[in-house]
């Protein structure tokens, strides 16, 4: 190796062998926990397979299965698209602090703290502090609503059937509040002052600025907010399996939820393998139309 | 932006104080209630705490394996911050060179990214076990050992250092792996710090993951042991939610003392995504 010739004598070779050495980890966990996963899983879903069978390909079988038999897949699919299209109401309320926080305010960092001190916390505890919040009987939310003589009899939010949804998605909406508003913080800071002191020269009123200037200004902020929106859909798992795991009846369902009984309480794993297909689909659908209505939307505010 | 009038500017406190109480508000019911020792389905609930004790706190440290639990996240937030820091800054690194397939390598990170895990997890699930990774704190940290947005941080913090500086140093006759240690970690500590974090807040609070390939109790994480805990003390005192607080307590912690770090971490994930 320490010979003028020789591939490793080679300086670039050495170097490529360095590079490699050094993005070999990261690809390995990479290739054994998200793109092996996501073949095998596809591949899977078109299989009768269970841990302890040979596996047979069955085709379409199981969303077949899925599209005729399976009334919670429907319900589920739901409940996961309403779960969905609560996220812009989230990132809309997010942007008005995020308004009202920027600039310099005083007293700003507090205030953004505050509100995004709920996002790094553990679902699990969040689920737990949230049921306890919406308890029927000890619950500060009955208690308020009660004494303020809004209510008359205290609701059981997440034992109600029309309840326990919206209640479920208000502790999500709690959690991740905080961070639309700093990409979206992130993102009003990056627009260039000049663009609102020639605006305001120009005459224009406050809100002329904020939908010509502010919100295409923010089209990539927005986007990726809307974008976590939809893969939440994915990660509230956590924070569904312990405020309602799914209940009352199936209420509560979203896909990610059926996937995980299906796979790991009733051993269905071929089968929950096509409902994550179906699902991982939806979410890159989505994802695209965002991404052609963000282009559009804001073509269109252009245009005006 | 332009002078505000004050009533325009008291106006945007009140707004501004009133969301803050209502983000609080959770915060303040779990932390009375696990001060508090009277009947908790009391009603009216008391809105402030009756003579407020700590017995909660002891209690679940010695009811449930508490200390078992503490151990198995601290182990397994361990291994995963290491594993971060370690692999992140080699990958970030060989981003910052240039070599053939380089943009092979980054398509394939940020497609990666696009994949959610829970989207995985049967398969995930299936390869763990077939590496005999069960029940192991390898296998509980294994997914999370390294992450794509870390690497970018990385990346970026590198790029940021002077490229004279490095040149300088590999005239001096410094190896690669010398550059790295000397030059490049050393000004890149914000990107370690924000590296350290955001691993630790994630590796703590994950739940769906030990909860799919623990079914040893003496393995199991926090989260687990405060799901488990929940499903069998239901309907008792305050001390759900004593346990609640003290595991949300270190990453409140740490948020607090590496706001600027942690947030450095998600907008720079943003921009890159």
């Amino acid at each position: 190796m320490s010979g003028h010739g020789g591939w490793w004598g080679r300086r670039r070779n050495r170097q490529l062998a360095l590079i490699v050495c050094f993005l070999l980890p990261s690809l390995i966990v990479f290739f054994l926990y998200r793109l092996l996963p996501l073949g095998w899983n596809v591949i899977l879903s078109f299989q009768a397979w269970s841990p302890l069978k040979p596996a047979v390909w069955i085709g379409l079988e199981h969303y077949a299965e899925m599209w005729t038999y399976d009334d919670t897949f429907w319900i589920a699919l739901k409940n996961t698209l309403i779960f969905i299209a609560a996220s812009p109401l989230a990132i809309a309320a997010a942007l008005g602090v995020a308004l009202l926080v920027n600039s310099d305010l005083k007293g700003a960092t507090v205030y953004r703290t505050i509100v995004f001190l709920s996002y790094p916390l553990m679902a699990v505890a969040v689920g737990i502090i949230w049921r306890w919040m919406y308890d029927e009987r000890g619950g500060i939310i009955n208690f308020a609503l009660r004494s303020s003589g809004l209510i008359a009899k205290p609701i059981g939010f997440l034992q109600d059937f029309s309840w326990a949804l919206p209640s479920v998605i208000v502790a999500e909406v709690w959690q991740m509040i905080g961070f639309y508003m700093i990409i979206l913080l992130t993102g009003l800071q990056s627009i260039p002052q000049n663009l609102y002191e020639a605006a305001r020269i120009d005459g224009a009123p406050a809100v002329a600025r904020f939908f010509r200037i502010t919100l295409p200004m923010l089209r990539p902020s927005l986007f990726l907010c809307v974008v976590v929106g939809i893969l939440n859909s994915f990660s509230s798992f956590d924070l569904v399996y312990i405020m309602t795991n799914g209940g009352p009846g199936h209420a509560t369902e979203l896909l990610i939820t059926h996937i995980y009984k299906s796979a790991f309480e009733q051993t269905k794993f071929d089968y929950a393998a096509a409902l994550t297909v179906v699902q991982f689909a939806l979410l890159l659908l989505l994802t695209v139309a965002a991404n052609k209505g963000a282009g559009g939307n804001a073509g269109a505010v252009e245009r005006d | 932006m332009s002078r505000q009038s004050p009533l325009a500017l008291s106006l945007r406190h009140l707004t501004l104080v009133v969301i803050s109480f209502a983000m609080l508000v959770p915060f303040y019911w779990v932390i009375k209630t696990a001060i508090t020792n009277e009947n908790i389905y009391a009603y009216p609930p008391g809105i402030l705490p009756r003579d407020p004790h700590l017995f909660n706190f002891v209690d679940v440290w010695y009811l449930i394996p508490f200390p078992r639990y503490l151990l198995n996240s601290i182990i397994v937030s361990a291994i995963a911050v290491i594993g971060n820091v370690v692999f992140n800054a080699m990958a970030g690194y060989a981003l910052t060179r240039q070599f053939t397939g380089r943009r092979a390598v980054l398509a394939l990170f940020l497609s990666c990214m696009l994949i959610p895990f829970q989207a995985t997890i049967i398969p995930a699930y299936l390869i763990t076990a077939k590496m005999g990774l069960l029940n192991t704190y390898f296998g509980l940290a294994f997914p999370m050992l390294s992450t794509i947005v870390c690497i970018f941080v990385f990346k970026a913090a590198f790029e940021a250092v002077p490229k004279s500086l490095i040149d300088a140093a590999r005239i001096d006759g410094l190896t690669e792996w010398r550059i790295i240690v000397r030059v490049l970690l050393p000004l890149s500590k914000p990107a370690i710090a924000t590296n350290v974090i955001l691993t630790f807040i994630w590796s703590w609070n994950n739940f769906l993951w030990p909860l799919l390939i623990t079914r040893d109790p003496n393995m199991q994480t926090l989260p687990l042991g405060l799901a488990r805990f929940l499903s069998y003390m239901e309907d008792t005192t305050g001390a759900l939610y004593a346990f609640a607080v003290m595991v949300l307590a270190p990453s409140i912690l740490v948020f607090l003392m590496a706001q600027k770090e942690f947030i450095r971490g998600l907008t720079s994930g943003a921009t890159k995504g």
